[in-house]
């Protein structure tokens, strides 16, 4: 589980999660947005190269239901599509796009994850899950750039 | 509470471990501010078509899906406002004499 990438993504290697960041990232619609941010854990080495298309057919398949809250997606697929360990990834868009959630469009900050079994990330996006209900989102929106979203991303998750 | 046993509660989203985990974090959050006593799952919708639980969470387009599965079905927009499905919960909660 060493992974550092080079380029749009940040990787840092750690027992319980690899975190990946990326900010700026541009989207013409939410395809490309959900690729950006499900690469950003491919890129970290957490995910396999399949695991961004497999993310757009979740909600080709099941509806923008991802877009959990306003402004935000959780993009993830299934573990047998490309997960390889737990990993959680944030990407900032540098301009939003619309999903077609009837509440919570448009989407500017998305969180990624992978997990390479059904149970591995369980505690994670606990953590994650916690963190956002704390004011995550607005911490990371307020981030400085890719480092500093890598690290507010880090601080929040058990065991990153 | 009316109820002589935990209550059976399920959050479910389309791939059933990431949205519906969230879901699952915010609805025991909820429960437990009301003081229900109640176990929650999370599962993915196809799954949930096979299960009973007392209570189902989730968006209107999966809930849409699965409206008869159980006795309450509460549709949700926002998978992390807690006070919003705490109202909900309380009310229709209360209307099955699940709660007092």
């Amino acid at each position: 589980m060493t992974a550092r990438s080079e380029g749009a993504a940040t990787g840092a290697a750690a027992p319980g999660a690899i975190v990946a960041a990326a900010d700026g990232a541009t989207a013409g619609d939410w395809r490309d947005a959900v690729r950006a941010a499900a690469s950003a854990l491919v890129a970290a080495g957490a995910a396999g190269e399949g695991y961004p298309e497999a993310c757009v057919r979740v909600v080709e398949e099941n509806g923008p239901y991802i877009v959990l809250t306003k402004g935000l997606a959780l993009v993830h697929a299934r573990p047998e599509e490309g997960g390889l360990a737990v990993g959680v990834g944030v990407t900032r868009l540098a301009a939003p796009v619309e999903f077609g959630h009837p509440d919570n469009d448009p989407v500017d900050l998305l969180l990624a994850f992978c997990t390479p079994d059904p149970d591995a990330h369980v505690g994670t996006l606990s953590g994650l899950a916690r963190a956002l209900s704390g004011g995550l989102a607005d911490r990371l929106r307020a981030a400085s750039g890719e480092d500093d979203l890598a690290r507010i991303l880090k601080e929040a998750l058990p065991n990153a | 509470m009316a109820l002589d046993r935990q209550l059976e509660i399920l959050a479910v989203c389309g791939v059933g471990m990431g949205s519906s985990l969230m879901l699952k974090m915010t609805a025991e959050d909820a429960l437990r501010s009301l003081g229900v006593d109640a176990r929650v799952e999370n599962t993915d919708v196809s799954t949930a078509r096979g299960m009973s639980p007392d209570v189902v969470i989730g968006q209107g387009m999966h809930t849409g899906e699965i409206a008869d599965l159980a006795p309450v079905v509460i549709t949700i927009s926002d998978f992390l406002d807690k006070e919003g499905l705490e109202a909900q919960l309380r009310e229709r909660l209360t209307e099955q004499g699940w709660l007092s």
